[in-house]
């Protein structure tokens, strides 16, 4: 595990108090924004301006409550990573839906049916790891990138139905946006960590200044008392089986999303990250499954990670998993203190959007490096390159999918989720044909380095295998075959591959070698042609992960490991 | 013919030869970078600068040809360095135990500053 250049605070570090407490704060007004999720299910469900209050601190608190269950590090719950929870579209579509068919009381009840799909499928997670190799979790990550900066540029520029934008919404959203990127990129210290906040508060300011904000208009004509506890009174709990599916494509949905988020949560934290932890992967489901049926039983939407967050994360350097203790702790305080929570729940949307388009940057760049970091042929390119269009005609065409049968809203109106489907589906698809074992034969006198450096190449690509494994390997065969010279009989090579290893096997007549662990010395590598193989042997040893030979009669195997 | 076939380029910076390796190094290829540093060396040049950032991979074959040259240049009052030894290739370097046998320089414009 290597430390990341701009990581501050990595998962295991607490920040000193001050840091602490604003870091929670910042991850606090970027979660606030997805709080318009239960918003639009409350309107919909024609609360009063004193219920919808109420369901908005109920909606708080169960952000709080989950932020704990998802980042916690414990044996039954929780990805040990910061990665906070969020309220998505992935669970608005079903649940409008189910709103009509049966009130509040079919969609607590589905909810709960969603998270209790979790909890049972993340123990399993593991065993279909398949379904998210690297390249696809690279991908995942991209398009949570794009989403985020999708709803981002809607909010920051005011994007109404009929397509217009309000230019006072670019004004706020563009000072927003500039005060964030000079932080980040010219500041050091705390305005450098809390780039995000400052940009947001300087976004509030001028928001307020210019008259976007209405406070007012969301106080309740009794007036708001100093603390309110939330009062649980919509908890009504129906089942109706027919109602099951798009709650199971949620739940399925969910994971995906989860499973993205987790992995750049993982990624920003180790320089040497190579494929997801999915242990880390299962805790944060069953974490995510558990919140969901909660928030239930609560009453309230749905939730899930939230990927804004993990954008923060990674453009301020802040990943401490103790940070979601205090967000826990502050969401629990906002639920208490209703005028604390209006301020929060009425964040101006072209600060929502600026902060949204800021973090996309970071999330999008980084699901770019792992997918690049593997090597690609025709077939993952065309999985990739298809389920990012797929992605983005997701969110371009959102109005169209919009009369699609209800049970597919959650796969074709969100980005992540058509992405991510498409990409497993795919990727699964595109397997078939690919063998994990190849061979080529190399005949005496036409043993030349470009074969075997092709071979190494097409086969890697068919297998999307890290870039620099492969050279590696090409390295290792190509100075074997050096060492070996001229051998009568040829010389077979064969390369056999899973997500794990790569493990060689170069056979030919001739005695067995050896791999010196001596390192000769520049004179001696000079003084002789001994010296020379010396070398040789001591660069194959140091190459590989592990070297062998071993004699099979006449003949010679020489079998290098590559960890992968 | 592959895209990892060496290709030798020479050019000159002020008073310094620049040889610029792309491909890849090894017991096939050795020979032709021997060839070409040695008769600059034998020619009069005071100052080359071996540039490996185009660089595959070189095998023990090619550290023996830098090696052997670096001696060749020192003994005829003649400096002899390398520039952008980086990525896998510097791996090698770091696998052999050879960074502190050769001068290397970061960039190609450092290493002609220090040897002009």
């Amino acid at each position: 595990m290597a430390r990341p250049p701009g990581l501050l605070y990595a998962v295991d570090e607490t920040p000193p108090p001050v840091t602490f407490v604003i870091a929670a704060l910042q991850q606090v007004a970027v979660m606030s924004n997805s709080l318009i999720y239960p918003v639009i299910l409350a309107r919909e469900a024609g609360l009063t301006t004193s219920d919808l209050l109420n369901f908005a601190s109920v909606a708080m608190l169960a952000l709080g409550v989950a932020t704990i269950l998802l980042c916690a590090r414990s044996r039954y719950t929780g990805c040990g990573y910061l990665c906070p929870a969020g309220f998505t579209q992935i669970y608005l579509g079903p649940s409008l839906l189910a709103l009509q068919h049966g009130g509040l009381a079919l969609v607590f009840g589905m909810t709960i049916s969603a998270g209790l799909l979790q909890v049972a499928i993340a123990p399993l997670l593991r065993r279909v790891r398949m379904l998210l190799p690297p390249e696809i979790a690279g991908l995942v990550i991209a398009v949570v990138g794009l989403s985020i900066a999708v709803v981002g540029v809607r909010y920051g520029l005011g994007i109404t139905g009929a397509g217009a934008i309000r230019p006072i919404y670019l004004v706020v959203a563009g000072i927003s946006l500039v005060t964030m990127i000079v932080l980040n990129i010219w500041t050091k210290g705390y305005t450098r960590m809390f780039c995000v906040l400052i940009g947001m508060g300087v976004g509030y300011a001028v928001s307020a200044a210019v008259g976007i904000v209405d406070l007012s208009a969301a106080v309740p004509a009794g007036g708001l008392d100093l603390v309110r506890p939330p009062h649980f009174r919509f908890i009504q709990i129906r089942f109706d089986p027919t109602e099951l599916a798009p709650f199971i494509i949620v739940a399925l949905a969910g994971t995906l999303h989860l499973m993205g988020n987790i992995s750049t949560a993982q990624r920003i934290n180790d320089d040497d990250w190579i494929r997801p932890d999915f242990r880390s992967l299962s805790g944060g489901l069953a974490g995510n499954g558990v919140a969901a049926v909660l928030c239930g039983l609560a009453g309230s939407l749905g939730i899930n990670s939230y990927t804004s967050c993990i954008g923060v994360s990674t453009a301020t350097g802040i990943t401490s998993r103790s940070v979601a203790y205090a967000i826990g702790v502050v969401f629990a305080v906002l639920a208490l203190v209703p005028s604390a929570a209006i301020v929060v729940a009425t964040i101006p949307a072209p600060v929502i959007g600026a902060a949204m388009f800021f973090t996309a940057a970071f999330v999008f760049t980084s699901g770019l490096q792992m997918i690049t970091a593997r090597m690609l042929d025709s077939r993952k390119t065309i999985v990739i390159g298809l389920s990012f269009g797929a992605a983005a005609m997701a969110d371009i065409y959102h109005g169209v999918f919009a009369t699609a049968p209800a049970f597919l809203q959650p796969v074709l109106g969100d980005a992540l989720v058509m992405g991510t489907s498409c990409g497993v589906l795919l990727n699964l698809v595109t397997r078939i044909g690919i063998r994990q074992l190849a061979a080529i034969r190399l005949d005496p006198g036409h043993i030349n380095r470009d074969a075997v450096e092709e071979f190494l190449a097409e086969q890697g690509a068919h297998w999307a295998a890290r870039r620099d494994i492969i050279n590696r390997a090409t390295f290792g065969v190509v100075q074997l075959l050096e060492l070996l010279g001229e051998v009568p009989g040829g010389i077979e090579l064969e390369a056999r591959f899973d997500e794990f290893n790569l493990d060689l096997r170069v056979r030919y007549t001739g005695a067995p070698l050896e791999f010196p662990e001596r390192r000769p010395s520049a004179r001696e590598i000079m003084a002789s042609a001994e010296g020379e193989r010396l070398l040789a042997g001591h660069l194959l040893r140091r190459s590989a992960d592990r070297i062998s030979s071993r004699a099979l009669g006449e003949r010679t195997e020489v079998h290098p490991h590559y960890d992968h | 013919m592959s895209n990892s076939a060496l290709s030798i380029e020479q050019f000159h910076s002020g008073v310094v030869r620049i040889v610029a390796l792309k491909g890849r190094v090894d017991s096939t290829s050795a020979n032709d970078v021997m060839a070409c540093l040695s008769n600059l060396i034998s020619g009069g040049e005071k100052a080359i600068l071996v540039d490996l950032g185009g660089l595959l991979y070189l095998t023990s074959a090619a550290f023996r040809v830098l090696l052997v040259a670096t001696d060749e240049a020192e003994r005829g009052a003649a400096r002899l360095a390398l520039c952008n030894v980086i990525g896998h290739v510097r791996e090698l370097f770091e696998m052999g135990g050879l960074l502190d046998a050769f001068t290397i320089h970061g960039s190609r414009e450092e290493a002609v500053d220090r040897l002009s």
